[in-house]
């Protein structure tokens, strides 16, 4: 893996991250730092031509590869992406370093806007994966349910309509007409209910586009209430996916701070 | 300098004389208010988590063992919650305790948006009975244990319109109104209504209580106009169930 940044017209620092945990760091071309070795919490520390401190920061993440920072003298630098930086304005090609568009005068994000942007990005894409998963999710357990509501239907057939069931379900006695509506519901209701929420994400990832605060934390409280449901039907789904469960709940909680901090600058 | 430059791209001043500098803060917003809209956001994330936490533990209880009992533990422990939640932001939320005067227009406003829920909820629930589709009954373990009417009426009517207003409308709304503008504190706490009912089913025809409600409480500027139309369809529900 690969980073490079600019961190002005007269430096560019490179890193390259190598298979077996290999670093190095090169400022203008000359190395800085060749080693396995970080120094404490995950940081090289060396210094650039012109005496200024620098610090390279590797995070380790709960998927993916690691965030890389480059910090010099305390402040964040921007990272130079594949695709050059723009001014939002006027779209000029800006350097990653620029603080002002230099044909409008617009200023430009700061490397802590980009990150937030990441950040947001990742949550609406976590509402795209739920959107998926409830799709999935609810055609896979249709076809469950209907398997075990066409064995239970078979074994009515045959009685009074109008009889109690002889045993109650739920703490709650049925006609054995009500409970063969009740079955032949089933699987169509699970159905429904995860098209239902499978939409709703839907839904909040274009609107997140607009308005992603408000978008990411409706996500985030119903997904959160979607798992409290099911654990409530059967407490046994809480264990069920569990890491998947908190990867996304993350990602989501990472998005709604990175949308108050994107919405508290531009304020 | 780069071509085409009008601008210094370090500090912003601008390099020609006709250049003219756009709009632009004086100094970047501190990081001061991102603290603080970040601590009433966890604050709100705490209210729903628990009042989530008081639901799953309840819902798990009722499945093993239905009772009315259960009903009047959960009911006072949200309350509780609720209470506390007022409690700790009642300066910023006063003014809703207030019973403005209000004229011809808002009043008539608020009496045809009560009419319209009404409307659109029963044509809602209406067609989900058309369909078929299987709804629980709140009333049954009440009537089943031989409770009288009026505590039917007071856990199922009066204490969800009291409680669901001063939360949602009260805290969830004002403290979200302080994060983002109206109309998002609006609609998020509509949708935060709805889905803490934990029923996909009930989504629609709550997150439409939820914005009649707010709407109620954003044109009266008070809670007790939504808290009593709340009320008011909580007992035509419950009067349904047991009487028609």
């Amino acid at each position: 893996m690969d980073k490079t940044w600019e961190v002005d017209e007269a430096n560019t620092v490179k890193a390259h991250f190598g298979g077996f945990g290999k670093k190095i760091v090169t400022v203008n071309g000359s190395e800085v730092h060749n080693s396995r070795k970080m120094g404490p919490k995950g940081t090289i520390p060396f210094s650039l031509p012109d005496g200024r401190s620098a610090v390279l920061s590797v995070k380790p993440q709960f998927v993916g590869v690691p965030s890389i920072d480059l910090k010099v003298d305390g402040n964040l630098v921007v990272e130079t992406g594949k695709t050059p930086v723009k001014c939002a304005a006027c779209s000029t090609v800006a350097k990653p370093y620029d603080r002002f568009c230099g044909k409008c005068g617009k200023e430009m994000p700061t490397a802590e806007d980009y990150e937030h942007q990441k950040n947001l990005k990742a949550a609406t894409g976590a509402i795209k994966v739920l959107a998926v998963i409830f799709v999935l999710g609810g055609i896979a357990f249709f076809f469950i349910t209907k398997g075990t509501s066409d064995t239970a239907l078979v074994k009515l057939e045959g009685m009074d309509q109008t009889a109690m069931y002889p045993t109650p379900i739920g703490g709650r006695n049925y006609t054995v007409g009500e409970l063969r509506r009740q079955l032949a519901w089933e699987p169509w209701g699970v159905l429904i209910m995860n098209l239902i929420i499978a939409a709703i994400m839907l839904a909040l990832s274009v609107w997140a586009r607009r308005a992603p605060l408000p978008a990411v934390l409706i996500a985030t409280a119903t997904y959160a209430v979607v798992i409290t449901a099911s654990a409530i039907s059967d407490p046994a789904t809480l264990g069920q996916g569990a890491l998947m469960k908190i990867i996304i709940i993350a990602f989501l909680i990472k998005g709604i701070k990175a949308a108050l901090a994107l919405r508290t600058a531009s304020a | 300098m780069r071509s085409g430059t009008q601008f210094c791209p370090g500090c912003g001043q601008a390099l020609v004389a006709s250049a003219v500098a756009p709009e632009r803060n004086a100094a970047r917003p501190s990081s001061a208010r991102f603290i603080e809209h970040w601590a009433e956001l966890k604050r709100l994330g705490w209210l729903f988590g628990l009042l989530l936490a008081t639901s799953f533990v309840f819902g798990i209880a009722w499945r093993s063992a239905p009772s009315p009992w259960l009903d009047v533990v959960a009911s006072t422990i949200d309350a509780v919650i609720v209470l506390v939640a007022v409690a700790l932001r009642y300066r910023k939320m006063l003014f809703l305790f207030h019973l403005r005067p209000s004229g011809l227009r808002d009043s008539a406003a608020l009496v045809g948006i009560a009419f319209l829920f009404v409307a659109l909820a029963s044509a809602y629930f209406w067609a989900i009975e058309l369909l078929g589709v299987p709804v629980a009954s709140a009333t049954a373990t009440f009537t089943r244990a031989g409770w009288p009417l009026w505590t039917v009426f007071l856990l199922l009517s009066v204490m969800p319109a009291l409680f669901e207003e001063l939360a949602f409308r009260g805290v969830i709304q004002s403290a979200l109104e302080r994060i983002l503008n109206a109309r998002d504190a609006w609609l998020i706490q509509a949708a935060l209504f709805s889905v803490l009912h934990l029923s996909p089913l009930m989504f629609p025809s709550h997150f439409l209580m939820g914005l009649c409600f707010g709407y109620m409480r954003r044109r009266s500027r008070s809670i007790y106009p939504g808290m009593l139309l709340h009320a008011c369809w909580n007992a035509l529900v419950v009067l349904k169930e047991l009487y028609l």
